[in-house]
């Protein structure tokens, strides 16, 4: 009896939580006289500024912002007799169907084009809608490379694909430990089990055992319940790997940083693929010395480039805050559009699309080159760099001639 | 309503009672070593299942002190507290701001989050669920679950989403028989253990868990004697959600400490409440030992897919061959 109650408790509870799910059914593309008129050129970023992700949503936002002021400024779009740029924002909560209802409102206020997400859950519906509305959507922040699969016209990114960074963390990774005179042999692997750490895990795989590297064993695990990694870690340790490869968030990038240091497996080093962590200042700070030495192959504010320091520095100045890279990329993402717009000399999402499709822009990421897309959207001279915590600083390490300073390739322990 | 909290005193039990509950220990127990025999053939490592099977206790008796308050509200009230990790999550960041502001130890915030808990428990119950709105299984489940993202929100819009961290001073790593166990595990297993058997020994010999038992199993006829059951239902609420606090303080070191921590352990705990039988603090606590070691388990067995699925597995399972829980009796 009391069970059946608590069945009918849990599955009201489930529906409950469904019932938010509803989508919002766009109604074709409806762009406003402020878009097209004398107005200022509205472009619309969406990012997760309340919820569990606000902290980097808010930074992000902050980084569209400060990319809109800096293109007024230095006297906003010539080709069509200086008119200003304004950044309308909406809130994801970093749930897909609010970031979907809010990208159509975006659009039906007259954006002439979208920045966002973070997450590529969101970005998914988002491309989605602004494929039906011929509007272009600039990704910033979108590690799921699936996005990018369906042959969408008006979907762009910024930063390297999830594909991409984990190619380049085996190529690094080969590099690096050649030259260190130890070249992995076994990776072990460790990677939440969403799209994001299994989409990263299986590229980097495919591409180590091209490489000639052996990998195993590989460990998946839940990002949101896991609140102890020492079993797993100890699996590592009874395997004979070489390097352990960990693709995670925050939190439980943290608690295998504590696993470590308990078990202290026999490794050369630790290598963060995609890692959520290992890049950030807060990792850095909360994981101490049990961080020292983990590298990290990512994408990344280009920290050689004078015009990032200067963002940088007046980014912490007013909010009080280190610039994240996410937000180094929404800035990007702005000036890919305001570009676009610049060269199509035109408000009108179509042409402003082609406008994107052929304009390059300076990033203030790592790139090989200018921002440009290709057919797929994506940004050809997008990188990954390979960083590593150093005397608790993020240092970019490879390749040289993105190079702050040396890898060391070793551990800590 | 009656339900499974164990209303009779310990010498008056029925020798056959206790064979069976002393049956069904010995059928888990041999379920368990036959899942670690598995394991142990699957990884083919001893060091590997033995970690494993320490984690997953150490992990297990957390999980059971955190169910043990649920347990105990659900037993006594009939109300299925979807607030009860948000609570959690209020305890635990009560104990980050007492530990960053004073430097206290975090063990010792215990001193304040356990009446801080007590306190929101009885504000709870009187202002919110004691009413004639609380009167429903839907009323409550819509207001416990209302609550649960208020207290989220609440802590997102104080705090925000950034994690923090407390650490343990002097923390150290023990080696058991060669398996590695951080120090503050190992002080929050013990210290769950020795809440369990507190609330127990609370139930059983105290004057007010007596009342608390009398009102679990007959609460017209714990009227008729005198027992203030609208008083009960308070003190039992705000017990259950002190315990959240004691945990939130055994538990502070060995999490990040985010607005919406609570949600990965309602889950688990609702599986532990019914594991070990609604109502069941003892139940409770063994309950989460097993689903500590299911979850371990489970990772070597699938090479570390979801360690939810076994779980999930294992809650269909008792809910199939034993709806009342492992050690609760058939109502």
């Amino acid at each position: 009896m009391i069970v059946r109650r608590l069945i009918a408790v849990l599955g009201v509870g489930a529906l409950l939580a469904a019932a938010g799910c509803g989508g919002s059914a766009p109604s074709g593309a409806a762009v406003d006289a402020a878009g097209s008129g004398d107005g200022p050129v509205r472009i619309g970023a969406l990012h997760p500024v309340s919820g569990s992700m606000a902290v980097d949503g808010l930074q992000m936002r902050r980084g569209a912002q400060l990319a809109v002021e800096q293109i007024n400024e230095s006297g906003g779009i010539a080709s069509l007799g200086g008119r200003r740029v304004q950044l309308t924002t909406a809130d994801t909560q970093g749930k897909p169907e609010i970031g979907q209802s809010e990208a159509q409102r975006l659009i039906s206020d007259g954006a002439v084009g979208l920045v966002g997400t973070y997450q590529s859950s969101v970005s998914s519906n988002v491309a989605v809608v602004a494929e039906r509305n011929e509007v272009p959507f600039v990704m910033d922040v979108t590690a799921s490379d699936e996005i990018f699969q369906h042959g969408y016209r008006h979907s762009f990114r910024v930063q390297p694909g999830s594909a991409k960074i984990s190619e380049s963390a085996a190529d690094y990774l080969k590099q690096v430990s050649e030259q260190a005179g130890e070249p992995a042999g076994r990776v072990a692997v460790l990677h939440e089990q969403t799209d994001f750490g299994t989409g990263a895990a299986d590229t980097f795989e495919a591409a180590a055992r091209k490489l000639g590297m052996e990998v195993g064993p590989r460990v998946s695990y839940d990002a949101t319940t896991a609140s102890d990694f020492t079993s797993q870690i100890t699996q590592v340790k009874a395997s004979d790997a070489d390097v352990l490869v960990v693709a995670g968030y925050y939190g439980d990038s943290l608690l295998i940083a504590q696993a470590i240091d308990a078990v202290k497996p026999d490794l050369d080093a630790v290598w963060g693929v995609s890692n959520g962590a290992y890049d950030q200042p807060k990792f850095v700070s909360d994981a101490g010395e049990l961080g020292d030495r983990y590298f990290s192959t990512n994408y990344h504010f280009d920290a050689q480039n004078p015009e990032t320091r200067r963002l940088r520095a007046e980014y912490r100045q007013r909010f009080g805050a280190p610039m994240r890279t996410g937000a180094v990329l929404s800035y990007d993402a702005v000036q890919a559009i305001a570009a676009g717009v610049e060269e199509a000399g035109s408000t009108d999402p179509a042409a402003v699309r082609n406008g994107i499709a052929r304009a390059q822009i300076d990033p203030l990421t790592v790139g090989d080159g200018p921002v440009r897309f290709g057919p797929d959207g994506e940004n050809v001279n997008s990188a990954a760099v390979l960083m590593q915590i150093q005397n608790g600083r993020v240092k970019q390490v490879y390749p040289p001639e993105k190079a702050e300073s040396d890898p060391d390739y070793s551990v800590a322990w | 309503m009656t339900t499974t909290i164990d209303t009779d005193a310990p010498e008056t039990r029925a020798p056959s009672a206790t064979l069976a509950v002393l049956k069904r220990a010995g059928v888990v127990g041999a379920l368990v070593a036959a899942a670690v025999a598995v394991a142990l053939v699957q990884s083919g490592s001893g060091i590997v299942v033995w970690q494993s099977v320490v984690t997953g206790l150490l992990t297990g008796g957390l999980y059971g002190l955190i169910a043990m308050g649920l347990t105990l509200i659900f037993g006594v009230l009939d109300i299925v507290n979807f607030a009860h990790g948000a609570m959690l999550a209020v305890a635990m960041f009560i104990s980050f701001g007492v530990v960053a502001v004073t430097g206290l130890h975090p063990y010792l915030t215990m001193l304040i989050t356990v009446p801080a808990l007590f306190l929101v428990g009885v504000l709870v119950h009187r202002g919110l669920l004691s009413g004639s709105g609380g009167a429903t299984l839907e009323n409550q489940l819509l207001i416990t679950l209302g609550l649960s993202l208020l207290l989220e929100n609440g802590l997102l819009l104080f705090f925000g989403a950034e994690p923090k961290n407390v650490g343990l001073p002097g923390e150290t790593h023990l080696d058991v028989f060669g398996a590695v166990v951080a120090g503050s595990r190992l002080y929050a297993f013990l210290g769950a253990m020795a809440l369990g058997l507190l609330l127990y020994w609370m139930l059983q010999h105290t004057r007010l868990g007596t009342a608390i038992r009398a009102v679990a199993s007959n609460s017209a006829g714990a009227e008729l004697v005198g027992i203030n059951v609208r008083r009960i239902h308070t003190l039992t609420f705000a017990i259950g959600a002190a315990c959240a606090g004691a945990a939130a303080a055994l538990a502070v070191p060995l999490l990040s400490v985010t607005p919406t921590l609570g949600e990965q352990f309602n889950i688990t705990a609702f599986v532990v409440v019914v594991l070990g039988g609604m109502g069941n603090v003892v139940g409770a606590l063994v309950g989460g030992l097993l689903i500590g070691l299911v979850e371990q388990l489970t990772t070597i067995y699938l090479d570390g897919q979801s360690s939810l699925l076994g779980v999930f597995v294992v809650f269909v399972l008792v809910l199939f061959l034993r709806p009342q829980g492992l050690f609760g009796r058939r109502t």
